[in-house]
């Protein structure tokens, strides 16, 4: 059998069952699938604090299956190959939950290489915090101005003296041409889809720090009586992520996106909650 | 743009990075600058006793440590010493490099040090980038620095295969240059014939922008240390002289599709003003290597053309021809960019330090095989703001127009 | 605000920043707090070059820059105040409840003081030169806070 540093795709299983952790493993549920490349499939089992390893010839029923070749699976159990790195360059694949396989490490302690001296490393402290603290922010005339408008189901903008170019949300001057916004203009609510961010990732939300709900649509909407850049930014109905298309300029081609709608919320109290998402307009 | 006429010439005799890593438990903020602060005496055989001012910078919400230059002075040795704190976004780095030229050029100081640090791992750095959006409006929609606006703009340019084709080259041209350079934190080895099965299978974030495009988040630090002329010529056999340089900002702005509007990037406007003040006619034959702040390969392939007054596709060909490598007609990002390490706070500085490097001919394995004269560096952040540098090997250039 | 300012539109939103972060101690700090924790003593490090003892510890000389993560000395828990404040105003990312004292405390053998909380003496009473002690925290949190707190040394 082929040797990784020094330690064989099989010496990895087979000391799985000695270096079980059950406290590491307490409420978890579930079966991983072990796909080593030229090397064989292996079915781990995780239930009641217990683990059950088999060597199978097909993997069904896992609820994660991870894939990859004999050196990235014995670099990982040892410490010589970054699993992100791995992952990222594609030498390990996940079908499955990927959170869950993150969680296969707190199941085992570390492989230890043969002769490698067991030395204490240090240990280093780490210390978790979740900050948080309370604002209040003033709106001043301009933002309150159009933040109110919104109670009253009406979108606001705010036009340049000099340029033209409208503003919305409102800024109380053009910074282009460095002077005072004076003149307000109803626009929209309606308009046409310019700009999608189809936003797999997810970050947290300012107001908690928890992680957002994904996939979801950041979107700029260019807002009946607006034109060129002039988007509206704000969210799209999470159901509606895949049947929307973007409109785009290029030069002299314009291409239409889709017609959208504002949906707004029921308690209107003058903030950006005061549209809930945009619609398809059908 | 005003009055840019220096009152002296400024040099680059001290350089110091550490290595960058996706966390560093071993070390705290402190701790790590001063691995970059030695480095950098090290590098131009000073001491604490030398510098006559400090300058430090970062990004706070990454850490979450308000004047973490307080606490830091255990580390950058600015105890009892002149020192500025400064923070711009992504182009902290850059603003740290111009301040200190700044502030020896003026007379001011005979000697600065600048730091640039960020302990990502320390902190949220998507959550950080939101929260600097405006509260009212923008901090519920924005995802970060992630976005999706190359991609589509690009696209629409040039159709979907050639865009996404081209950028996965960009991508691998990166890594294969991160492969060489011994401080960088992602490299992964990346081979030509994984580009069709990267542009498919690697994970998305947002729309076309995958995990593989965009720049890590990373730990690190990298202090430069900056000298008159007199003093350089004393201290280093080979000051890399600051020839110009500049910061172009752009206005607050609420615009999804804020690098269409008024029609020209910063970037563009930034390049066209630099070359018209300094005579540089021709920018791709002028310059030896060019640093850019490319924090993913959509951006970084579209900027070739804004940095280069290129037009049409000129930026993609030179991609696909892969004129951009090392060994090219143009090395971009022999270090491997951003792509390869982004400690933000640093960043910007790296690529002025990477460009430095580059000119006095010690890089290390990722040096350009021919001499190189005359480097370009570039930051990028805020609201798609610019700073832009020129560095030389030798005070002889002609041309420069200011008024 | 200027005279006729129109505040018609003007209001406040409540907002609020919440975001997670990790803190690494580092090998220099974790040495100190483990120590502290597990064997409920307190250590320094010295520069030899400008003879002083600094606490809590750092891995280089603020003065010199000297490499100095290796020099622990062994610190007495106790001290003397060598300054203090009285806080009077409670806030939820306070250690106490108001009134009380948060003391400027050198330990003996060390030359930069600590700040950490002082308690089993009137605010009213505390004095500088006062002699307090470390009272060690049966509870851990591998903080600072591994020092419950100081209190006098009678």
């Amino acid at each position: 059998m082929t040797e990784y540093f020094g330690v064989k795709v099989t010496d990895i299983f087979d000391s799985m069952a000695e270096r079980f952790r059950s406290e590491g493993a307490r409420g978890v549920s579930r079966s991983f699938g072990y796909e080593i490349k030229d090397h064989g499939k292996w079915k781990l089992t995780i239930a009641d604090g217990k683990m059950q390893l088999a060597q199978v010839d097909q993997l069904t029923g896992c609820d994660v299956t991870v894939s990859m070749d004999g050196k990235t699976f014995v670099g990982l159990n040892v410490g010589k190959v970054d699993g992100m790195e791995a992952f990222t360059s594609r030498k390990l694949t996940v079908k499955g939950d990927f959170a869950l396989f993150g969680q296969t490490s707190r199941f085992f302690t570390k492989f230890i290489l043969p002769g490698e001296k067991i030395t204490q490393e240090q240990e280093l402290l780490v210390l978790k915090r979740t900050i948080s603290v309370n604002q209040r922010f003033a709106t001043g005339p301009v933002m309150g101005k159009f933040l109110k408008a919104l109670k009253e189901k009406q979108i606001l903008a705010i036009k340049c003296p000099v340029c033209g170019r409208l503003q919305s949300p409102p800024r109380e001057v053009c910074a282009i041409c460095r002077v005072k916004n004076t003149e307000w203009v109803p626009i929209g609510p309606k308009g046409e889809m310019r700009m999608l961010e189809y936003c797999y990732y997810a970050s947290p939300a300012p107001l908690t720090g928890e992680t957002r709900e994904t996939p979801y649509g950041a979107i700029g909407v260019l807002l009946d009586g607006c034109k060129d850049e002039e988007v509206f930014w704000h969210l799209l109905r999470p159901d509606q992520l895949n049947k929307v298309k973007m409109g785009i300029v290029l030069g002299d081609k314009v291409v239409h996106g889709t017609r959208l709608r504002p949906v707004w919320a029921e308690e209107r109290t003058g903030s950006i909650d005061d549209i809930k998402y945009f619609e398809i307009d059908e | 743009m005003g009055n840019r006429k220096k009152n002296r010439n400024v040099g680059i005799v001290g350089i110091g990075e550490t290595k960058f890593s996706s966390h560093r438990e071993d070390v705290n903020q402190p701790e790590m600058i001063h691995e970059a602060v030695r480095q950098a005496l090290d590098d131009a055989g000073l001491t604490m006793d030398d510098i006559d001012c400090v300058v430090h910078g970062n990004m706070e919400l990454f850490e979450m440590v308000h004047q973490p230059d307080m606490w830091h002075t255990l580390g950058t040795g600015a105890f009892g010493k002149n020192a500025f704190r400064l923070t711009t976004g992504g182009t902290t780095g850059g603003t740290l490099v111009a301040a200190a030229d700044n502030l020896v050029a003026s007379g001011m100081y005979d000697t600065v040090l600048a730091i640039g640090f960020e302990k990502l791992q320390e902190g949220h750095t998507t959550g950080g980038i939101t929260n600097m959006a405006d509260p009212l409006w923008a901090r519920k929609l924005q995802s970060g620095a992630l976005t999706d606006s190359a991609a589509v703009k690009v696209i629409a340019e040039f159709g979907g295969d050639r865009a996404r084709r081209a950028a996965m080259m960009y991508r691998i041209i990166m890594d294969k240059h991160a492969c060489l350079n011994p401080n960088s934190h992602r490299a992964f080895g990346l081979e030509w014939d994984q580009l069709e099965d990267l542009m498919k299978n690697s994970p998305p974030l947002i729309g076309d922008l995958r995990l593989i495009h965009m720049c890590s988040q990373s730990d690190g630090a990298c202090a430069m240390i900056f000298s008159a002329e007199e003093k350089a010529k004393k201290i280093s056999k080979n000051p890399v002289w600051i020839r110009d340089h500049i910061t172009v900002h752009r206005e607050e702005t609420l615009n999804l599709c804020n690098n269409y509007y008024p029609n020209e990037t910063t970037h563009r406007f930034a390049a066209e003003t630099l070359y018209k003040r300094n005579g540089i006619e021709n920018p791709l034959e002028y310059f030896d290597v060019f640093e850019m702040y490319d924090p993913s390969a959509w951006w970084g392939l579209d900027w070739i053309r804004d940095f280069f007054l290129l037009s049409g596709d000129e930026h993609i060909r030179l991609v696909e021809e892969k004129e951009i490598m090392i060994n090219g007609k143009i090395p971009i990002n022999p270090s491997g960019g951003v792509i390869a390490a982004n400690p933000i706070g640093a960043t910007a500085m790296i690529r002025v330090a990477e460009a430095a490097k580059q000119v006095r001919g010690d890089a290390g394995p990722h040096q350009i095989p021919r001499p190189v004269k005359h480097a370009m560096a570039s930051s990028f952040g805020g609201t798609m703001w610019t700073v832009l540098f020129l560095l030389e090997k030798e005070l002889n250039w002609q041309g420069g127009k200011h008024d | 605000m200027k005279p006729g300012f129109d505040t018609t539109d003007c209001y406040t939103i409540e907002g609020k920043l919440a975001l997670p972060y990790t803190y690494f101690a580092g090998r220099v700090g974790s040495t100190f707090i483990t120590t502290l924790r597990d064997k409920q003593k307190i250590m320094g490090v010295k520069c030899k070059r400008c003879n002083k003892v600094f606490v809590p510890p750092r891995q280089t000389c603020e003065r010199c820059m000297e490499d100095i993560r290796n020099n622990w000395v062994d610190l007495k828990s106790g001290g003397e105040v060598v300054n203090f404040t009285v806080v009077r105003y409670d806030d939820r990312h306070l250690p106490r409840k108001a009134p009380f004292v948060l003391g400027m405390i050198r330990l003996e053998g060390a030359d930069s003081p600590m700040v950490h909380i002082l308690e089993g003496v009137d605010p009213d009473q505390v004095k500088i030169g006062m002699k307090v002690k470390a009272v060690f925290s049966p509870k851990t949190t591998n903080t600072i806070l591994d020092i419950d707190h100081f209190e006098p040394n009678v």
